[in-house]
C-alpha cells in the first residue's frame, strides 16, 4: 500500500458568528495516492472550496479548523505555524484557481512572476532560472515560450493564462496540486485542453491532484476517484466510473439525472426538489432527508457515517443497518431533560 | 414556417467602435479600430418554436439576443417582429405595443434584478408600466399569480432579492419577464450562473411555460447540453457568424460544418462510453482581426487554400439545413 500524498482525517471547519457557530465541513476525511486525481464534486455552499482552503492552511479568521488532521506524506500540517506553512504552500502544495487573471499580478511579466516562484522554493539562479522557466511554459503548452516570457498576463487569453498558472503550480515540483475550479471560467473547447495537460502533467510529475469542480463532466474525464460533497459533508465517495454509472446516494443520482445530456433529446430533466440548505439550518440527521425521494424512519434523527459498500463509501441509511428502532428513539427522546 | 415566422432577422449585423481615445490615436498614430461582433444573420423563429444560438465566448451571441430584443440597434439589418421592423420609426404607441410582446431573462441573477425592491415591486412593474392593470388589488392578485405560477410563494413576495437563492432569483426574473403576457422571450444564458440541480429545476419550468402560454423563445447557450433539452432548432455562431443552422435532431446527429462537430466532440463524456474528448486545437481568434476567408480556417482540419481566401455563404447544400463551409459544398466532408 503506496503512502497517501494527503490525508484528510475527521476535518471540521467552523465560521463563528455572530448568532451562531457555522459548521462549514463537518467530519470529512479522505486520502488521495501519489499519480491520483481526486474529484470533490458539489454544488455552490457545499464546502468544496473551503477543503481546499483548509488543506492549504487559508481559512480566512475568524474561521478556523475546529477538528481533525491534515497529513502531508506523513507530516502533520494543519497544527503549523504560519512561516512554516508558507514555506510549504507552493513548494510542496501547488495551486491553480477559477480566474487565471487573479492569481496572476498585472502588474509584472509572467516570466518575472515565474522566476520568482522559482528562486523562492528552490537555488537556481541567474540564467538558470530563465531556462527553467522556459522549459516550465513549453512543458504546459505555450507556444513561442521565450517570447512569451516578457509578456505581461492581459496579453494572454484565458486558456493560455490558465496554463501559465498550471506552469506556477508545478514550478517547485510539488507533491499535490490542488484545482478549485480549474476550468470553470473557460470555454468547452479550451477547457478539453487544460484538462488534458493536466492528467498529463499529473501522471509525468507523479503529484496527487484534488480537483474542485462542480462541473461531473470535467471530474468523469479527468479524475480517478470522486467524493461527492453535501452540506459540509462527503455523501458519497468512489472510483469515478461506478460513481458515475451507478451513483449510490441519492443525492448523488438526483445530482447525475439533472445534468443535461447530449443524446436526451427535449425530454424533462430530473429534479431535485428544494435547494440546499443554509449553514445556518442544516436539517438534523441525514442533511439531504428533507429533499430525498427515499427517504424514510431513521433519516431524520440518525446521521449516516460514510461506510463501504460496492466498491464505494455511501453515507446514507439505505444501504447501512439503521442504528436503533423507533421505539428506542423514542425512549432515549423522553430519557433526555 | 415563413408564413408562421413569429420573429425574423434580416441581416443584422453589428460593429463596435474599439478605438483608443482620440488623442492616444494621434500622439501614437494609431489607426481607428472596429469590432465586428455580428455579421451577416439572418433567421426566423416561428410560433411556439425554440430557437437556440450557441457559440463559445466572444461569438456574438449576446449582442444578437440584444438586437433582437431592441437594446442595441443594429448597424444593418432589421429585426421584424409579426412583420413589424423592431428598429424602424414607429409612432410611440406602436412600438409599446411591439415591446409589450417581447421580454428578456438574463444570464446574472444577482445583477438583473434591483437590490433595493421587494420581489413583488420587481414583478409589478411591467404591469405597470404597460397598464396592464390599474387597481392595486388587481395588480396585486397578478403578482401572486406570476409568482406561483413560476414556483415561488406569494407571500415571498415581500423579500428583497437578496433573501432569495441564485435558483429564485432567476424564478422572479421569469415571472417579471411573464408579466406583460408576452409571446416572445429572449433568454440569453438563462441557467450558467446556478447549480446543476437548480438549472434542471429552471430549464423544466421554462419548458412548461412555453406549453402553457405558447411562447417563442430564443435562446442563448454555450452549452450544448442544455439547449439540447430546449432547443428546436439550433444556430452555431462562430466569430459574429452563423457557420451552421439545423433542427436539433440533425445537429447533434449528423453535425455537418467543422466547427460544429468540434463543439460536439468537446463536450465532456459523462457516460463513460469511452468516447475520447479531443481537444481541440488553438482557440478563438481575436475578432478585431479575424482571420481572412473562413474565419475557422486556423482551426479547421478540412482547411484548403480556398478556406484562405474566400468566405463560404450560408447555403443549404442537400436536404439538410444551411452550412458555411468550403468543404461541405465541395462535398470533401
Amino acid at each position: 500500500m503506496m503512502e497517501p500524498v494527503l490525508s484528510v482525517r475527521n476535518l471540521r471547519v467552523e465560521f463563528p458568528t455572530r448568532r451562531a457557530r457555522l459548521v462549514a465541513i463537518d467530519d470529512v476525511s479522505f486520502d488521495i495516492l501519489p499519480g491520483e486525481v481526486l474529484g470533490m464534486v458539489g454544488e455552490s455552499g457545499a464546502g468544496k472550496s473551503v477543503t481546499g482552503t483548509a488543506i492549504v492552511g487559508l481559512i480566512e479568521p475568524p474561521g478556523r479548523i475546529a477538528g481533525g488532521e491534515i497529513f502531508l506524506s506523513g507530516m502533520r500540517i494543519d497544527n503549523l505555524q504560519p512561516a512554516a506553512m508558507r514555506r510549504i504552500r507552493g513548494k510542496r502544495i501547488g495551486m491553480v484557481f477559477q480566474d487565471p487573471l487573479t492569481s496572476l499580478d498585472p502588474l509584472y511579466r509572467i516570466g518575472e512572476q515565474l522566476t520568482e516562484t522559482i528562486a523562492t522554493h528552490g537555488d537556481l539562479r541567474g540564467a538558470r532560472l530563465r531556462e527553467r522557466a522556459i522549459a516550465l511554459l513549453s512543458e504546459v503548452g505555450i507556444p513561442a515560450p521565450e517570447q512569451r516570457f516578457d509578456n505581461y498576463p492581459h496579453q494572454f487569453s484565458g486558456g493560455m493564462r490558465q496554463r501559465v498558472v498550471l506552469a506556477l503550480a508545478l514550478a517547485a515540483d510539488p507533491e499535490l496540486v490542488i484545482a478549485d475550479e480549474p476550468t470553470t471560467a473557460l470555454d468547452v473547447s479550451v477547457q478539453a485542453q487544460i484538462i488534458a495537460l493536466m492528467k498529463r502533467l499529473a501522471q509525468r510529475h507523479r503529484a496527487a491532484i484534488l480537483l474542485i469542480t462542480h462541473d461531473m463532466g470535467v471530474i468523469a474525464e479527468a479524475a480517478d476517484r470522486v467524493a461527492v460533497m453535501y452540506a459540509g459533508r462527503i455523501v458519497e465517495i468512489g472510483p469515478v466510473r461506478d460513481v458515475v454509472s451507478a451513483p449510490l446516494h441519492p443525492y448523488t443520482r438526483g445530482l447525475m439525472g439533472s445534468i443535461p445530456k447530449l443524446d436526451g433529446g427535449l425530454d424533462r430533466l430530473v429534479q431535485i426538489p428544494g435547494s440546499m440548505p443554509r449553514l445556518t439550518a442544516i436539517p438534523s440527521g441525514c442533511p439531504f432527508h428533507p429533499r430525498c425521494p427515499r427517504v424514510f424512519a431513521p433519516c431524520p434523527i440518525h446521521r449516516p457515517e460514510l461506510r463501504p459498500q460496492a466498491t464505494a463509501k455511501v453515507a446514507c441509511w439505505l444501504y447501512h443497518p439503521a442504528p436503533t428502532t423507533e421505539k428506542e428513539t423514542a425512549a432515549k427522546l423522553e430519557g433526555s431533560p | 414556417m415563413t408564413a408562421a415566422a413569429l420573429v425574423r432577422a434580416e441581416s443584422l449585423g453589428r460593429v463596435f467602435d474599439v478605438s483608443s481615445p482620440w488623442l492616444t490615436r494621434a500622439l501614437e498614430g494609431l489607426p481607428r479600430q472596429f469590432v465586428v461582433a455580428v455579421a451577416d444573420m439572418s433567421f426566423e423563429i416561428a410560433q411556439k418554436e425554440t430557437l437556440a444560438l450557441v457559440g463559445e465566448s466572444g461569438s456574438g451571441k449576446s449582442t444578437v439576443a440584444k438586437m433582437v430584443v431592441g437594446l442595441v440597434p443594429p448597424t444593418t439589418g432589421e429585426v421584424f417582429i409579426d412583420a413589424m421592423p423592431m428598429h424602424g420609426r414607429q409612432r410611440g404607441a406602436e412600438r409599446r405595443r411591439l415591446r409589450r410582446r417581447i421580454q428578456m431573462v438574463f444570464q446574472d441573477p444577482y445583477a438583473s434584478l434591483n437590490p433595493r425592491w421587494r420581489a413583488l415591486d420587481i414583478v409589478a412593474e411591467p404591469i405597470r408600466a404597460f397598464g396592464l392593470a390599474a387597481r392595486r388589488a388587481e395588480i396585486a392578485g397578478r403578482v401572486g399569480e406570476l409568482l406561483r405560477l413560476v414556483g415561488l410563494d406569494p407571500a415571498d413576495g415581500s423579500k428583497y432579492p437578496h433573501q432569495f437563492s441564485g435558483g429564485q432569483r432567476q424564478r422572479i426574473a421569469i415571472a417579471r419577464a411573464l408579466a406583460s403576457q408576452p409571446e416572445f422571450v429572449v433568454c440569453d444564458e438563462p441557467t450558467s450562473a446556478l447549480d446543476v440541480s437548480v438549472q434542471a429545476q429552471i430549464l423544466n419550468l421554462m419548458r412548461d411555460l412555453q406549453d402553457r402560454f405558447g411562447l417563442t423563445y430564443l435562446f442563448i447557450s454555450h452549452n450544448l447540453a442544455v439547449v439540447r433539452h430546449m432547443a428546436h432548432r439550433i444556430g452555431v455562431m462562430y466569430l459574429g457568424r452563423l457557420v451552421e443552422i439545423a433542427a436539433a435532431d440533425a445537429l447533434f446527429r449528423a453535425p455537418r460544418h467543422p466547427y460544429t462537430r468540434m463543439l460536439l466532440d468537446a463536450v465532456p463524456d459523462l457516460d463513460m462510453s469511452g468516447r475520447q474528448r479531443k481537444p481541440v486545437e488553438g482557440e478563438i481568434p481575436n475578432p478585431i482581426d479575424p482571420p481572412k476567408g473562413c474565419s475557422f480556417h486556423p482551426r479547421c482540419p478540412f482547411a484548403n487554400a480556398r478556406c484562405k481566401s474566400e468566405r463560404p455563404a450560408l447555403v443549404a447544400w442537400g436536404a439538410a439545413g444551411p452550412v458555411a463551409c468550403h468543404a461541405v459544398e465541395e462535398g470533401r466532408i
